[in-house]
């Protein structure tokens, strides 16, 4: 084996990208493609559809109509990435900083949680946030909120919804980052008559922000398709996401051109809000510092 | 009234049960996209042709039946559940095997399967399937059933109950033979909203339901006891009605009153209280009563709504005289009554109810006396059937229906 090895061997790299390139293809590229075609169809299912780039119309229909639900995804997303940010950072630092020989048990119990089915927890948050539920249950009882007030079918509960639900993929990057940072950069912060705070801001902060990178990309993509927050925790008109329109859209009014655009529509504008926040944050020290 | 009822409380009905496979039922229409329907029926022999010339005139049973049904949605041996008696009794009479398969998870999905080989004019492999009123009313509509020869289905022709005869969608009451039933109505919690019967309940401000009163997200549910609120039919109406429902609708939104528009879940939230006030399927409170006590349903004075999934013979179907056997058989009222006690909806069947109230076991025969399973005269006579759409009016109403529920 070893002589043919050698004589292959600018074949490796591309063996080894193989799988990767061969499921991505499959199950990314094919549908993609497929979804685009489908985006520009007209028709109906009893008389069939026909395809043609005069359909492009269909984009700009859809866009037209769902302009409110695009801007409440972008809206909710940004705002559960924010409380995520908020809720992990403190967590992972406290963890990496302070964690001692707990460490491991708490990184445990950050995704304990998600060993139980994503459906089974946003339902369980339906009983904890119920009107007259563990929270706001006693609440009421203490007279601390009004008798018709309410957290479920409301954005507040599909933004924190959302924030619980992603808070790992935020906590985690941010971990490994601050986790990563030499102590003694800390210490020489300190001996150059730095407050703690300022050596938080100019030491700690700057070399976490790959993690945050990382974590607010991870926390913010999904959430803005997220469907099934919106769908269990608000089920009211207006909080209804870019996610649940598609979903209605394809099953239930049978309009595929519709969905595949504003599928489409989706990752487009994903990926330019990824590029350009990318851009913001200057992604190559970011890249060679995530990994 | 059923709380006491043990048979109840261990079964699943169809409805529990897809809403745990809705995910699931996902999946499955993006493979039906895929897919070839005749994969998920074999399809049989072509039935050989008696050689006693006597008997050519008889048409004979086949050795199989393809029948596609909904999950949980025919009686069960309780010993040994996934054998039926109505199927093996069925085939002990006519020697037919009844090749049952749960296949219909959801009507769109179901319909993607069994779409492509229709539209090229092939057998789709079943020769008998069952589907809701209005996906049936689409597949009379393009042309895609086998008419029943009544001639073979004395029973059917029978037994029917009246409230079902004569639809527009199928005026002579031959394209398609009724399975089950449910209602649409009124569904609340007595304790909180005390005794209610009026759909104007469903536009009134009342603190004692505002912000916790749901709409089903099924359309013709919805909007046809909207119909019927502002005094309109639901059976038939005109486009400046239907316009005028999805406004009202609308009001209702806006005013603060409905707070989501839900499936299978306003059940769990009127168990627990976040929702005590709305538009209800017959048998989901039929179980929910087995939380909460205090559940009610009611058909509303202005009319309810009568839903029924239907069996039907695709066109081409290759058993097609087994499969008017198989419809005969199940109005048979003994039959009938045996899948009903099971089952637990509505029965299109004159005769199960005395049927099953004949039963021995008196737990069973008590439920020849629930009027959620066996309407009485005056609350059929107060329900409605949805008016049968074209393909340009349905893709209308479930448009402006999806808008007024932010989609």
């Amino acid at each position: 084996m070893g002589p043919l090895l050698r004589r292959y061997r600018f074949l490796v790299p591309y063996l080894l990208l193989a799988p990767g390139l061969i499921w991505l293809t499959l199950y990314y590229v094919y549908p993609a493609i497929q979804m685009f075609i489908t985006s520009l169809w007209s028709g109906s299912i009893s008389q069939g559809y026909t395809f043609s780039f005069a359909n492009w119309t269909n984009y700009t229909e859809a866009l037209d109509r769902y302009s409110e639900q695009f801007i409440r995804s972008i809206v909710y997303a940004a705002l559960a990435t924010a409380l995520t940010f908020a809720i992990a950072f403190p967590l992972a630092y406290t963890i990496a900083f302070r964690g001692g020989r707990y460490k491991n048990l708490l990184l445990f119990l950050v995704i304990a949680p998600f060993f139980t089915s994503f459906l089974l927890r946003v339902i369980s948050w339906r009983t904890i946030l119920g009107d007259d539920g563990l929270l706001l249950g006693m609440l009421k009882n203490l007279g601390a909120v009004p008798e018709d007030f309410r957290v479920l079918a409301t954005p507040l509960a599909v933004i924190t919804g959302i924030a619980y639900n992603f808070l790992p993929f935020m906590t985690l990057p941010i971990y490994v980052s601050l986790e990563k940072i030499d102590r003694r950069l800390l210490e020489a912060g300190q001996d150059l008559y730095a407050t703690p705070l300022m050596t938080f801001r100019k030491v700690t902060f700057p070399l976490a922000l790959p993690g945050i990178f990382a974590g607010t990309l991870l926390t913010f993509i999904p959430a803005m398709g997220d469907y099934v927050n919106a769908e269990l925790l608000g089920q009211t008109p207006d909080t209804r996401m870019i996610g649940n329109v598609i979903q209605n859209r394809f099953l239930t009014n049978n309009d595929y051109p519709t969905a595949a655009a504003l599928s489409f529509i989706l990752m487009a504008g994903i990926l330019v809000a990824v590029a350009v926040y990318a851009r913001l944050l200057g992604t190559e020290e970011l890249t060679s510092g995530a990994v | 009234m059923s709380e006491h009822d043990p048979i109840l409380g261990r079964r699943i009905t169809r409805r529990t049960m897809l809403q745990g496979t809705a995910l699931a039922g996902v999946g499955a229409f993006l493979a039906a996209c895929g897919s070839p329907a005749q994969s998920s029926a074999p399809s049989s022999e072509p039935t050989p042709v008696p050689s006693d010339g006597a008997a050519t005139e008889m048409p004979t049973p086949s050795d199989v039946l393809n029948f596609a049904n909904w999950p949980l949605y025919i009686d069960q041996d309780e010993g040994n559940p996934p054998k039926s008696p109505t199927r093996e009794q069925f085939t002990a009479k006519y020697g037919t095997k009844v090749n049952y398969v749960e296949a219909v998870n959801d009507n769109d999905s179901f319909f993607g399967t069994i779409q492509p080989p229709l539209q090229a004019g092939q057998d789709t492999g079943w020769d008998l399937t069952v589907l809701t009123d209005w996906m049936a009313a689409r597949l009379i509509r393009l042309g895609w059933v086998e008419t029943i020869d009544t001639a073979n289905t004395p029973n059917f022709t029978a037994n029917l109950l009246d409230v079902y005869k004569g639809v527009d969608w199928d005026p002579d009451t031959n394209l398609r033979a009724p399975w089950q039933s449910g209602m649409t109505g009124l569904g609340f919690d007595e304790a909180t909203t005390g005794p209610l019967t009026s759909l104007n309940t469903l536009w009134t401000a009342d603190p004692r339901w505002k912000g916790k009163v749901w709409f089903l997200t099924e359309m013709r549910d919805t909007v046809g006891l909207t119909l019927l609120k502002l005094g309109f039919s639901s059976e038939t109406f005109t486009r400046e009605q239907a316009d005028a429902a999805f406004a009202e609708i609308q009001k209702a939104v806006d005013d603060g009153i409905v707070r989501s528009f839900l499936g299978n879940d306003f059940k769990e939230g009127l168990v627990k209280g976040d929702l005590v006030l709305g538009t209800a399927w017959s048998g989901d409170i039929i179980q929910a009563t087995l939380e909460k006590e205090t559940l009610r349903f009611v058909i509303p004075d202005e009319g309810g709504q009568l839903w029924t999934d239907n069996m039907q013979i695709p066109k081409g179907a290759q058993h097609k005289y087994t499969a008017e056997l198989m419809i005969d058989w199940v109005y048979d009222p003994v039959i009938a009554a045996q899948m009903a006690a099971w089952i637990q909806y509505v029965s299109p069947v004159k005769g199960a109810k005395e049927a099953l109230a004949a039963n021995e076991d008196p737990e069973v025969a008590a439920l020849a006396e629930n009027p959620l399973m066996f309407p009485d005269d005056a609350m059929l006579a107060k329900v409605h059937i949805f008016m049968g759409l074209d393909e340009a009016e349905e893709a209308y109403m479930n448009n402006e229906f999806s808008k007024v529920t932010g989609n």
